[in-house]
């Protein structure tokens, strides 16, 4: 059974077949069905007419019985009557009702529709003597009649069996075969050399010739694009191992991060700047970018952040380790794909340190080792900043000019002013803090920025001090002593005023004041208050 | 002179046959029967009745020269026809045909003699002694 199932579902032929033949036999058994019925009917018909035709061929001699009520003739007709195998009682009865004759066959037979015929006088067209009755045998006629429809089944199903197995031969022939043939030819194609598929003698024109082709333009087409892929994949072969050699060689440092910022690939040069081990194989351990830096680089968020569209690239500086061995790194992010950043990084140390010198440079009063005037401005910048966003924390400027230091200069020389200079920006960067900041402006005008300083009282407390201190003598070489005095105006921000520059002209001002006063002593910018920070 | 005879019974014979005389249905003057139905005569002539009309045994007679004319009269059934219901009745020995008679002086002669006697002659050749019980008009 299973067997039969599985040819049944691997044989097109056999399949075709039995749909067909079930189709034809469904309607076979349709049109059989009908056959039959008519074929009874018809055969019916045919016996009764067999009968009436007995009927006719006896007339004359019934007739006669009748004429003559003879019974022996009459029992004749009925015997030659009986004889035929189709008739089961023939009665012949005279109109005075004395039954002239009536026999029956030896077999019991069901009640049939009987046939009855008046018989007339041979010589008197119009005298009706005796009425003859003629009962057939249905179960006789029955017989012929299934014997009839037994035939006609048997002719249907043997056309039926021939039909079937045209059916298959034709299938196998024409389809089965030419489709077995190309899927065998076709398995055994060897693409990659172009060949083509062959169609089945005679099949050219038709659908399997259309199979046919479609499957060579296939092939042509799976030809063009295998060729065109190999061709891709050498490109890209080529372009992998530059960028392999440029990966692994250069300077800059190239790597990967996850969404997390986890490092996911990294090469030799990434490992050196990172100080990694060359060993350090990302997808064994995890490490985190900002996690190597000591100082700036991007943060989580800023990685994380979506605005970075791809391709547009971000620029961090970070520090790596502290002290002498600090290093500078310059690393660029730019977006690969969804939760992959593609990254360089540079090391800018030498740069960096070469910058900060510059700006240290272009910052400093090269005599004194303090701030210079762009030095001064760059810290009242940020002083504003600062005070802007905290309004309440006060600043004290203070301004500083030395009494009569261009008479040391003419009677001393130039050597000995600096000398002098040297030795008061001495004084003065012992007295401050990291926090404050120092810058001479130019000849002996010194400024002092107090951070964070909100009352007078110690700024006055610092000023004393530092008048105090001025006024030991000024060694200049072992002959001269030189004793210097200072004039100082103060001005507090947040306190005489919130603007940076007008801080420092009124602190200007108080100098002035102080100088005017008779030198050596400060001045205060109005009379202004304390305040706390 | 027989040979003139001859020829006067040929041209009567020619005569009446073109003349196409009715035939007289005859018995026996002494039998009773004044009168005999067409239908009565067939029944008779063809075996089926036995008796005359009033019991009396029938004896039929055919009377040969003229057989054919009055058959056709009485039945409408030329001679082959007659002959082969006869010989069907015959085979199944059941009756048997009427008496054949071969001239009209032999039909007399049994008629005159037999009571019971039936037979038929031309109209023309009727004789006191027969008595006329059917005339066929043909």
């Amino acid at each position: 059974m299973d067997r039969l199932l599985t040819l049944f579902r691997t044989r097109l032929a056999l399949r075709t077949a039995t749909i067909i033949l079930l189709i034809v036999g469904l309607l076979g058994m349709g049109f059989l069905f009908l056959a039959v019925q008519m074929r009874a009917s018809s055969e019916q018909r045919v016996q009764y007419t067999r009968l009436e035709e007995l009927l006719s061929t006896v007339e004359r001699t019934t007739q006669i019985a009748c004429f003559l009520g003879d019974r022996q003739l009459a029992g004749e007709v009925a015997d030659g009557l009986l004889s035929n195998r189709i008739v089961s009682e023939v009665r012949i009865v005279q109109n005075s009702g004395e039954v002239l004759a009536d026999s029956r066959s030896s077999s019991d037979s069901q009640e049939a529709k009987s046939i009855m015929r008046a018989v007339h006088s041979p010589f008197e067209a119009n005298a009706q003597l005796c009425q003859i009755t003629l009962v057939p045998d249905q179960q006789r006629i029955d017989a012929i009649v299934s014997e009839a429809s037994r035939f006609l089944a048997m002719v249907l199903l043997l056309q039926l069996a021939g039909l079937g197995l045209c059916v298959v031969v034709v299938v196998v022939r024409f389809v089965t075969r030419p489709i077995t043939g190309i899927a065998h030819r076709l398995s055994e194609l060897e693409v990659e050399t172009g060949h083509k598929l062959q169609a089945p003698r005679g099949n050219h024109h038709d659908e399997i010739g259309q199979l046919v082709a479609s499957v060579n333009a296939m092939i042509d087409h799976l030809m063009t694009s295998l060729s065109e892929e190999r061709r891709l994949r050498l490109e890209r072969e080529i372009e992998e191992r530059r960028y392999r050699t440029i990966f692994d060689n250069v300077e800059a440092g190239i790597f990967e991060l996850d969404s997390e910022g986890r490092v996911i690939v990294a090469n030799s040069a990434f490992r050196r700047l990172f100080q990694l081990e060359d060993t350090f194989d990302p997808h064994q351990q995890a490490v985190v970018l900002s996690e190597l830096a000591s100082e700036g680089g991007p943060t989580f968020e800023e990685l994380a952040a979506r605005d970075s569209e791809a391709g547009r690239a971000r620029q961090w500086e970070m520090a790596l380790g502290s002290g002498v061995l600090k290093r500078w790194v310059n690393i660029l992010l730019s977006r690969l794909e969804e939760g992959r950043l593609q990254g360089v990084a540079h090391d800018i140390t030498e740069r960096k340190l070469a910058t900060d010198a510059a700006e240290r440079l272009a910052l400093t009063d090269p005599l004194t080792g303090l701030g210079n005037r762009l030095g001064l401005e760059r810290r009242l910048a940020v002083i504003a900043r600062h005070h802007r966003l905290h309004p309440e924390c006060h600043h004290a400027f203070v301004v500083l000019d030395f009494d009569h230091f261009k008479s040391i200069n003419d009677t001393y020389g130039h050597q000995a002013g600096d000398t002098v200079l040297e030795h008061v920006a001495g004084l003065l960067s012992g007295l401050i803090t990291q926090r404050d900041y120092l810058a001479r402006l130019g000849g002996d005008e010194f400024v002092i920025v107090l951070d964070r300083q909100e009352r007078r009282e110690q700024v006055a407390t610092l000023l004393t001090h530092f008048v105090e201190l001025l006024d030991d003598p000024i060694m200049i070489d072992d002959t001269v002593q030189i004793r210097m005095g200072a004039s100082i105006g103060v001005a507090l921000l947040g306190v005489d005023t919130d603007d940076v520059q007008e801080a420092m002209h009124f602190a200007d001002q108080a100098m002035y004041r102080a100088k005017r006063a008779g030198r050596n002593t400060w001045r205060f910018h109005g009379e202004s208050l304390t305040s706390r920070c | 002179m027989p040979r003139i005879h001859y020829l006067v019974i040929t041209a009567l014979l020619l005569h009446t046959g073109l003349a196409q005389a009715d035939i007289a249905m005859v018995t026996n003057a002494d039998n009773g029967i004044d009168q005999l139905s067409q239908s009565d005569a067939l029944n008779i002539f063809m075996g089926r009745y036995r008796k005359l009309p009033n019991g009396a045994l029938a004896l039929p007679i055919d009377l040969v020269p003229l057989k054919a004319r009055f058959y056709h009269a009485l039945v409408n059934k030329d001679l082959a026809e007659i002959n082969s219901y006869w010989a069907r009745l015959v085979f199944s020995g059941q009756g048997s045909p009427p008496q054949q008679a071969d001239s009209a002086a032999e039909v007399i002669n049994l008629v005159v003699h037999n009571p019971s006697a039936l037979s038929y002659v031309d109209a023309a050749r009727v004789t006191p002694e027969m008595r006329v019980v059917l005339v066929l008009h043909e």
